[in-house]
């Protein structure tokens, strides 16, 4: 009987290693964990690492290059004996506090701003981006240097306008006039953030509730709260939860403005735990005072995105 | 490729077998090079003749060495924190005040090479004492100073007629007559150094401390205490301006340049920079010693160290380096002037230099009778001791105090905040 060539048996031999390898990377559950693996390395080694040392620093007695002890919540318990300690937690809810709500409500009247049809709009949204671009520390110095008590060009310009009394408020010599210098810093270098963010999700606004409402007759106020707003919601709640969280662990504003003070009146977690723990060496006591508001920020999140995925679906 | 001998192949895995058995590098695979961690120092021209004599220093004994600057206000303990932790980063490091206690475990022992030095220049200093010889062993070697003088502007004080002041008592009389000229004094009453570098001074000078020298007894709340502060806030008030409560460690500086200040307690670095920026005050800017109080005169100065890390694997070559920089009487000199006095030898036979020769404006560096004391003194500079000092303590007790609190307050406030942070 006459056989065809196509009938006659290939023998089975293992395939090449390459293309086994091949075979295997086909295959989606084995490709997926591939190129997550090295993000995932570098999350581990770069995020959990220094976060369950820093957990661990917290709750020990540690201090620079000496052997540690583990000594439970001690160090939080203790923080809060300490007037500077107490200071910087009401100083921390303030600042946080203000500065969110400036930067929500000047965000949104800066995108709607943007929104409209402006003359080199292409320019104007790049220029609103350059607070948020040029380092912190350096954009810093020069606003140390418009509340500088010898060469303030705020007390200045104030006194020039008529609207101050010569020499002008001591901006960072004065508690609640320091407060209020970090606090415009912040606003100032945060903006950029809330408007752009802001101006993205009003671009994708359909245009057509803008009409529909507008033959119901809606007026822009009514169109503003009935249409813009609500839309709005899951993108400000997402913004509003990274701000918070930035605002909360600020560091360079207040550090290079005024170092936490007059009278610590300035400090917040950030600056009071450098101090703490690199100027006087107690790790232990720095790492605590810096996570203090984790588990508060851990909630924080939790209901910012519970109320995100609401709003979703 | 080269063909290898029997005989080469045999010395050679003879030697490899030697040299992994007794662990120890052939000589030509040792490390000859040190590497040196500074602080960008404040006369920047130091630096540069150190890379002049880190060259020499070379070419004479085949060392070679590498000099990296920080700025030293900020980043320099993170970085020294960061080394320490991770047991690995440079050979030495300079220390300034404090820092040879806060590091203690992890520095060698340079006892030999401090001895070295004293038997040619006499004893360290005081504050250098104070801050490098922890537990009876010096843990840094004493290389330079700072001293916190008094800063005024000479021609505005001859054209009122005014005396230059002794003591802390006679600054408020002269300080008066300065603000109402519209020339005010500037001390620092905030969150830096140079305002608990006054505030010691005056405390001490009136007889109070902040912790008594067993480092564990809070000794604030007491009548010396009473009196500074009532100095303080009637400087505040009748000689002084607010701006004073915001000012930086650089602020009286600018404000004796800027033609502001008519008085300041500050290192020399307020003329220095004057006369190289060729600003109109340089010529009516001199110095006067750091005033005295009914218990004596006391300065903060701010001594600097040199210290080698334990995990060091060159200890010898980066002694070696040390006993060139300090150890040479002309290389030492050369460096030293090199600083136009802003920093002077740490050694007493060494406190009359060749430097205070080269303007007259420093004649009145040359200290006698000055106790020269690192910061929260008589304490030891413990760990507690030094978040008492970063606290900042002291300034903002005076702050308070000028600003409205009552004096009993303000001092009862600062006695708990220094007795929480001993007890914790």
């Amino acid at each position: 009987m006459a056989v065809r060539a196509d009938e006659i048996p290939v023998p089975r031999g293992r395939p090449r290693l390459s293309g086994r390898v091949r075979g295997w990377l086909d295959r989606e559950s084995i490709l997926g964990p591939v190129f997550v693996t090295p993000a995932l390395l570098l999350l581990l080694l770069l995020v959990a690492y220094p976060f369950v040392m820093a957990v661990y620093f917290s709750l020990s007695n540690a201090f620079i290059g000496r052997p540690s002890q583990f000594i439970g919540i001690k160090n939080f318990v203790r923080l809060w004996e300490s007037d500077a300690f107490r200071q910087t937690f009401q100083n921390a809810f303030v600042f946080t506090g203000i500065a969110v709500a400036f930067k929500v409500v000047m965000g949104i009247a800066l995108a709607l701003l943007l929104n409209q049809q402006l003359w080199f709009k292409r320019m104007i949204r790049g220029a609103v981006l350059l607070p948020w671009v040029i380092p912190t520390a350096l954009s810093t110095l020069g606003w140390w240097w418009m509340f500088n008590s010898l060469y303030s060009v705020v007390n200045w310009t104030g006194i020039a306008l008529g609207v101050m009394d010569p020499p002008g408020p001591n901006w960072l010599g004065q508690r609640y006039y320091a407060m209020a210098a970090v606090i415009t810093v912040n606003v100032w270098r945060g903006l950029p953030f809330f408007a752009i963010t802001i101006l993205a999700a009003l671009v994708a606004i359909p245009k057509e509730l803008y009409e529909a409402a507008e033959a119901d007759g809606a007026g822009a106020n009514a169109r503003f709260w009935h249409i813009t707003l609500p839309l709005l919601k899951p993108v400000l709640a997402v913004v509003v939860l990274f701000s918070t969280i930035f605002t909360f662990s600020d560091f360079n504003i207040v550090y290079v403005l005024t170092r936490g003070g007059p009278i610590n009146s300035t400090h917040l977690f950030a600056t009071l735990s450098r101090v703490v723990g690199i100027d006087t060496g107690r790790i232990g006591e720095g790492a605590a005072i810096s996570l203090y508001l984790f588990p508060l920020l851990v909630f924080v999140v939790w209901a910012q995105l519970r109320f995100v995925r609401k709003q979703a679906y | 490729m080269r063909q290898v001998s029997r005989r080469q192949f045999l010395t050679t895995a003879t030697g490899l077998a030697g040299i992994l058995a007794s662990g120890v590098p052939p000589a030509w695979g040792q490390s000859r090079e040190i590497s040196y961690l500074c602080w960008n120092n404040f006369a920047p021209l130091m630096d540069k003749k150190q890379l002049e004599i880190a060259q020499r220093f070379t070419k004479d004994t085949g060392i070679k060495i590498r000099i990296d600057g920080i700025s030293h206000m900020g980043p320099q303990q993170a970085k020294y924190a960061s080394e320490v932790q991770t047991q690995a980063g440079h050979d030495l490091v300079e220390m300034r005040m404090h820092f040879p206690w806060l590091y203690e475990p992890q520095l060698v022992d340079v006892s030999d090479v401090v001895a070295e030095l004293e038997k040619k220049y006499g004893k360290a200093l005081s504050s250098a004492y104070e801050g490098a010889y922890v537990h009876g062993v010096w843990r840094g070697v004493p290389q330079y100073h700072g001293m916190f003088v008094a800063t005024y502007r000479e021609d505005l004080f001859k054209k009122a007629g005014l005396k230059v002041p002794d003591t802390w008592e006679d600054l408020y009389t002269v300080g008066k007559e300065l603000k109402k000229m519209g020339n005010p004094v500037g001390i620092p009453i905030s969150q830096n150094y140079d305002s608990i570098s006054t505030a010691g001074p005056v405390l001490w000078s009136f007889g109070g401390l902040e912790v008594d020298k067993d480092g564990k007894t809070v000794r604030i709340n007491s009548p010396a205490t009473v009196q500074t502060i009532e100095w303080y806030k009637k400087m505040f008030r009748d000689c002084m301006e607010p701006e004073v409560l915001s000012w930086s460690d650089a602020s009286n500086n600018e404000s004796i340049q800027q033609g502001k200040a008519g008085w300041i307690h500050n290192p020399v670095s307020a003329y220095i920079v004057a006369k190289q920026r060729k600003l109109v005050t340089a010529d009516g800017i001199n110095h006067h010693r750091s005033l005295a109080g009914p218990h004596g005169r006391h300065e903060t100065d701010v001594p600097r160290q040199i210290g080698i890390w334990k995990f060091s694997k060159n200890v010898e070559p980066a002694k070696e380096w040390i006993r060139y920089l300090l150890g040479k009487r002309e290389v030492y000199d050369e460096w030293i002037m090199s600083g136009d006095a802003f920093n002077l030898p740490a050694y007493e036979k060494l406190q009359d230099h060749p430097v205070l020769k080269t303007d007259p404006k420093y004649a009145a560096l040359r200290g006698e009778g000055v106790q020269y004391h690192t910061y929260g003194w008589p304490a030891p500079p413990s760990d507690k001791v030094q978040l008492i000092t970063n606290s900042y303590i002291l300034p903002n007790m005076i702050a308070k105090a000028v600003t409205g609190t009552s004096t009993k307050d303000a001092i009862v406030w600062a006695e708990t905040e220094m007795k929480k942070i001993l007890a914790g």
